[in-house]
């Protein structure tokens, strides 16, 4: 069987000029750093948690983009890979996967330092927790994947088969607080009835939510150019 | 209500250097390859 010819020509592939300054990712920057002030210096603080409730606005911000954004965009662009065999679709799949480990990261950097002064612990080996820290290692395990296949047909392959899987691992993380008995807390937002906070701390939430978004958007879009810039190289010294 | 603000600076300075960390090293990935070819 023949393998199906890449959708994008070479040339179109071509490394690109370099480009001016890229503004998408100094203006995310900026806007988290705003979205952190107004959590830190102008958002009321919880009168049973103390301070440490505002690592709230941090981690929950990073574990939806994660879970909700970043890793069904990698399910969604492994998945229509499988079909299509475009590699813009393996290179968008790839980013999505680095930056959304890299939010991962920082829940479970976050959520240990947020537990020790609530629930006297650093880590408890409960299905939220146990379940974020697998889905973890699936996309690091992901991203050791494709760095150790040299072909790059069948490392697209591979890679996009597993990006498909670490999806069904988001479903259980979401539903692990209703379905096991855990320390961690239900959602307050994403609920079925409405968020349960007062208004000042919905909307320091809300902009925090979007920081993290667009901080997702740059992150991700910087990561494809290189990705794409890479693989443009690595074919004009093939044909070299 | 409990003194716990440490915790809270030490999350979010974590958390800069994760992200910030990352963020350079793309711009230090890109530079390497431009470098290398």
């Amino acid at each position: 069987m023949t393998q199906p010819a890449p959708l994008v020509p070479a040339a179109a592939a071509a490394p690109h000029p370099r480009r001016g300054p890229d503004l998408l990712l100094p203006a995310a920057l900026l806007a988290v750093a705003g979205a952190v002030v107004r959590a830190l210096y102008f958002t009321p603080v919880d009168a049973l948690q103390g301070p440490a409730q505002k690592i709230f606005y941090l981690h929950v911000p990073s574990a939806f983009t994660a879970l909700y954004v970043a890793f069904p965009l990698l399910a969604i662009a492994s998945g229509v890979y499988l079909w299509l065999r475009d590699d813009r679709l393996d290179r968008f799949a790839e980013s999505t996967a680095e930056v959304g480990l890299v939010y991962m990261t920082v829940v479970l950097v976050t959520g240990p330092i947020w537990a020790k002064p609530i629930w006297g612990t650093w880590w408890t080996w409960d299905a939220r927790l146990t379940l974020t820290l697998f889905l973890w290692f699936i996309i690091l395990g992901y991203l050791v994947l494709r760095g150790a296949v040299d072909d790059r047909a069948m490392r697209a392959r591979y890679s996009a088969v597993l990006g498909v899987l670490a999806l069904l691992l988001v479903p259980f993380i979401h539903l692990s607080v209703y379905l096991f008995r855990t320390l961690h807390p239900k959602p307050i937002v994403l609920k079925p009835d409405a968020p349960s906070m007062p208004p000042e701390m919905l909307t320091t939430l809300l902009l925090s939510f979007a920081a993290f978004l667009l901080l997702f958007v740059a992150l991700v879009r910087l990561r494809f150019r290189l990705g794409s810039e890479r693989d443009a190289r690595d074919r004009l010294h093939l044909e070299d | 209500m409990p003194s716990n603000e440490g915790y809270m600076y030490a999350a979010y300075i974590a958390a800069a250097i994760v992200y910030l960390g990352y963020a350079a090293s793309l711009m230090v990935r890109a530079r390497r390859l431009r470098d290398r070819h």
